[in-house]
């Protein structure tokens, strides 16, 4: 093994991360700064927390609570190594999916003097760079820092050691799965025939959501808390799955079990060869793997007319809503804009059925029926709109050389994530009223509430999608600007409640939010008129800044 | 609209910066109706970017672009709509299949529905692509998806054609076929511009060569006029472009590298 050339490898997977659109695309720019940023911050973040952590310690008086401080600061280290093998996974496992969807991603020089063993570290290594690394760094100067007040030094160095292990145990099975998924993703292709799109679609999806749902139940709010005492308490019991060896081994190292504690760190050890080696043996066998084409089509051609030409839109315009509608249901890196909608609605939604988290009160379902009624198209149409120019990516050339006007770009744009985000909302409507079962008149308000939703925020994030359309396509499509995304989101937010506003303020009158104050009643038809009212005059003057946007897009095309 | 004997695309004094670096220095220049010009020179000698004006892509710092009696800059949507354009290197959807493709650059020009059909059933036939049109691109070999490329340029019978490396991976019958293609267009008054680095093909197929260099047009003619400039006659393009772009000390650097 060359070290050299994994290290070389590992940075030109980081350097390919930076790889951010400037104004002038003659000048790759490298932001350094915001690079490690993150990890700076991460570490400040870790220490703050440790210093915290520890000052409180030293400085409680009552030495109950000291002891108690004392345990729980113990537990949750021994929790440490599972919690960041599972993070590592989630996140290793999203970066993965991705980047799956672009065939031009990095490909490594198979024709360079590169052994597979070097790839496949590398590869690796390239997984926890970003979020997984900077919660190793957050975890482990928060670890370091308390463990001086707590004087746990030898457990620290060693909860340290478990951290970097796991998340390299998360990495290799990441590998692994990456690999076989790309061979089963081709043996799928050949068996469903023309049906693999929709077959690749619908699989994409259900993997998603339930990777998703399982996710947020184990992360929010009581569902952390819960999943800290099953780590702390149930890893023990399940000794014989090899993913808890290291968190085993901590637990030993503190009851001070020696041998037992190197008899599973070595078994950890081993266990991370074994996988690496596997992945190793796969990347070999699979590395170079093709997936067969996915034929979409055969027999005699029929251009559509389809019916968008009878709702207004010129040929040109129906072209792009058609092609957009086959990318995002083809394009496996754009599926993730189905999942927020629809996990926004499932995680309240077993709340609410009692799946998980403690009960809800009835009273709650009027809120929820709002929710699931507001938020996915709300949400949906935020997504689209902020990445519908950006995921042109590369093939943006042939809206610029092709007699698209902005008038065209603007309306067929709009128009495909105004019919998209109704899709969903209807869809989750349809949810959302069978199961929190809202009275007519309030469901239909949120119906008309959610359709004035889009339409304003589909302009304002459309306008975001313009403004910082970002094609870079490797390592991953970026297609729209963070800072976009963050300046538009909260807009997008200050605007939705703005538009919601009356209704809250009915809301309010009505007596179903309580205030100290008596308040005159505001109808609710009166509510709703002045919300459609406020979305109409957002709508209108986002769409006319989007279209002066769009105008300047395409005249000032650097292509 | 121009017609035969007048210029198709007029370059005046066209000039194009990026940052300090000059990629069009002051370029005039006339392509006549219905001839193929051949745009050569080395990397970054600003032929891409005089393409790239041409069809509209890119505003000039300072000039004027008119092309078939249409000032590029007043109505750009007007030029690329007679206009057939193949950059280097382009990127399709790779998610639609080659039919899907060739039918939504149909729909972006405009053409109607048996129109289309059949135009794209005789390019697709041609270029030995039935078989595979109902396939995703993302499985097509680089060559296929140049042919993909070549008839999305050549569907809405554009009155000029703007060719970047236009037979860059084709195999040798699909070469021939979009070399005789190119002929017979020119022959009913299409206009193409070609930028390539194969100087055989340059020299067999284009009525006059332009010859760029640091973003200077450096000459402009046909053969025998390329041969009186750089003082070479009987030579073939290869020497006359060495010698006019001061690159001919090719033996000393092959020398060089052997050592």
């Amino acid at each position: 093994m060359n070290w050299k050339t994994v290290l070389r490898l590992v940075s030109v997977d980081v350097k390919s991360g930076r790889l951010i659109r400037g104004q002038r695309l003659r000048r790759y720019r490298e932001r350094r700064v915001f690079q490690y940023l993150l990890y700076g911050g991460a570490c400040v973040l870790g220490i703050a927390v440790g210093l915290g952590g520890g000052i409180f310690y030293t400085a409680v008086p009552d030495s109950d609570l000291r002891t108690l401080f004392y345990e729980g600061a113990r537990l949750l280290f021994l929790s440490f190594p599972t919690m960041v093998l599972l993070y590592s996974l989630v996140f290793t496992t999203m970066s993965q999916i991705q980047r799956m969807g672009v065939r031009s991603s990095i490909q490594l020089p198979y024709w360079l003097p590169i052994t597979w063993e070097e790839h496949t570290l590398a590869s690796t290594i390239a997984h926890l760079i970003g979020l997984p690394l900077a919660s190793i760094i957050l975890f482990s100067s928060a670890i370091a820092t308390v463990s001086i007040y707590l004087e746990t030094t030898p457990l620290a160095i060693l909860t340290i050691l478990t951290l970097l292990a796991s998340a390299f145990l998360a990495s290799t099975t990441t590998e692994i799965f990456r690999v076989l998924q790309t061979r089963l993703i081709g043996a799928v292709y050949k068996s469903s025939g023309k049906a693999a799109v929709w077959v690749r679609f619908l699989g994409s999806l259900i993997f998603l959501i339930a990777f998703y749902v399982v996710w947020f139940s184990l992360t929010s709010g009581g569902g952390s808390i819960a999943l800290i005492e099953m780590l702390t308490s149930a890893q023990e019991a399940v000794w014989f799955i090899p993913y808890v060896w290291l968190g085993v081994a901590l637990a030993s190292f503190m009851n001070g079990l020696l041998a037992q504690t190197v008899i599973f760190s070595l078994a950890s050890l081993l266990f991370i060869l074994v996988l690496f080696y596997v992945a190793v043996k796969l990347n070999a066998r699979f590395g170079l793997y093709e997936p067969p084409a996915i034929t979409v089509s055969r027999g005699a051609y029929v251009p559509k007319v389809g019916f968008l030409g009878k709702l207004g839109f010129s040929s040109l315009e129906a072209a792009v809503i058609r092609k957009d509608f086959k990318a995002f249901t083809r394009r496996r890196e754009l599926m993730y804009v189905f999942i927020t909608p629809l996990v926004v609605i499932l995680v309240p939604l077993m709340q609410y059925l009692g799946i998980y988290g403690g009960p809800v009160p009835p009273e709650a379902s009027r809120f929820l029926s709002a929710w699931i009624l507001l938020a996915p198209g709300a949400i949906m149409a935020v997504m689209l709109g902020t990445m519908i120019i950006g995921e042109e990516g590369g093939s943006v050339w042939l809206f610029f050389s092709s007699p698209i006007t902005a008038r065209n770009l603007v309306k067929s744009k709009y128009a495909f994530i105004i019919i998209f985000s109704c899709i969903v909302m209807l869809v989750c409507g349809v949810i959302g009223i069978l199961i929190a079962r809202p009275s007519l008149d309030i469901a239909i308000v949120l119906l008309i509430e959610s359709v004035l939703l889009i339409f304003a925020l589909g302009a304002v994030s459309l306008r975001a999608g313009i403004k910082g359309a970002d094609f870079t396509e490797v390592p991953r499509p970026r297609m729209v600007r963070p800072l976009t995304v963050v300046v538009y989101g909260l807009l997008c937010l200050l605007l939705a409640l703005a538009i919601f506003s009356p209704l809250l303020l009915h809301e309010v009158t009505m007596g179903y939010i309580p205030v100290p104050v008596s308040l005159p009643k505001i109808d609710l038809y009166v509510a709703v008129s002045i919300s459609a009212v406020i979305a109409v005059i957002v709508t209108f003057v986002f769409y006319k800044i989007a279209l002066a946007a769009a105008e300047k897009f395409l005249t000032e095309a650097e292509v | 609209m121009v017609s035969a004997g007048e210029a198709t695309v007029k370059l005046r004094g066209v000039a194009k910066r990026y940052a300090d670096i000059i990629a069009v220095d002051y370029v005039d220049l006339d392509v006549k109706y219905g001839e193929i010009l051949g745009l050569l020179g080395p990397n970054g000698s600003g032929k891409s970017t005089t393409l790239k004006m041409i069809l509209a892509l890119i505003r000039p710092d300072s000039g004027s672009v008119s092309v078939l009696g249409i000032e590029a800059e007043d109505d750009p949507v007007a030029v690329k709509r007679q206009v057939g354009y193949v950059p280097e290197s382009p990127r399709l959807y790779e998610f639609l299949t080659g039919l899907e493709y060739l039918d939504f650059v149909g729909d972006i020009y405009g053409l109607d529905a048996s129109e289309k059909k059949g135009r794209i059933e005789e390019y697709l036939e041609a270029m030995e692509l039935e078989g595979r049109e109902g396939d995703m691109i993302s499985s097509y070999s680089q060559g296929m998806k140049q042919k993909i490329a070549l008839i999305s340029a050549f569907l809405h019978k554009p009155k000029l054609l703007l060719l970047d490396e236009p037979l860059s991976g084709l195999d040798p019958r699909s070469a021939r076929i979009v070399k005789d293609l190119l002929r017979k267009l020119t022959a009913q008054g299409v206009t193409t511009i070609m930028s390539t680095h194969i100087l055989e093909i340059a020299q067999a197929m284009c009525d006059r060569i332009a010859i760029m260099y640091e973003g200077r047009l450096l000459a402009l003619g046909n053969m025998k006029e390329l041969r009186q400039k750089a003082r070479l006659p009987g030579s073939d393009l290869e020497d006359v472009f060495l010698k006019l772009t001061g690159t001919e000390d090719v033996r000393e650097v092959v020398e060089a590298l052997l050592k």
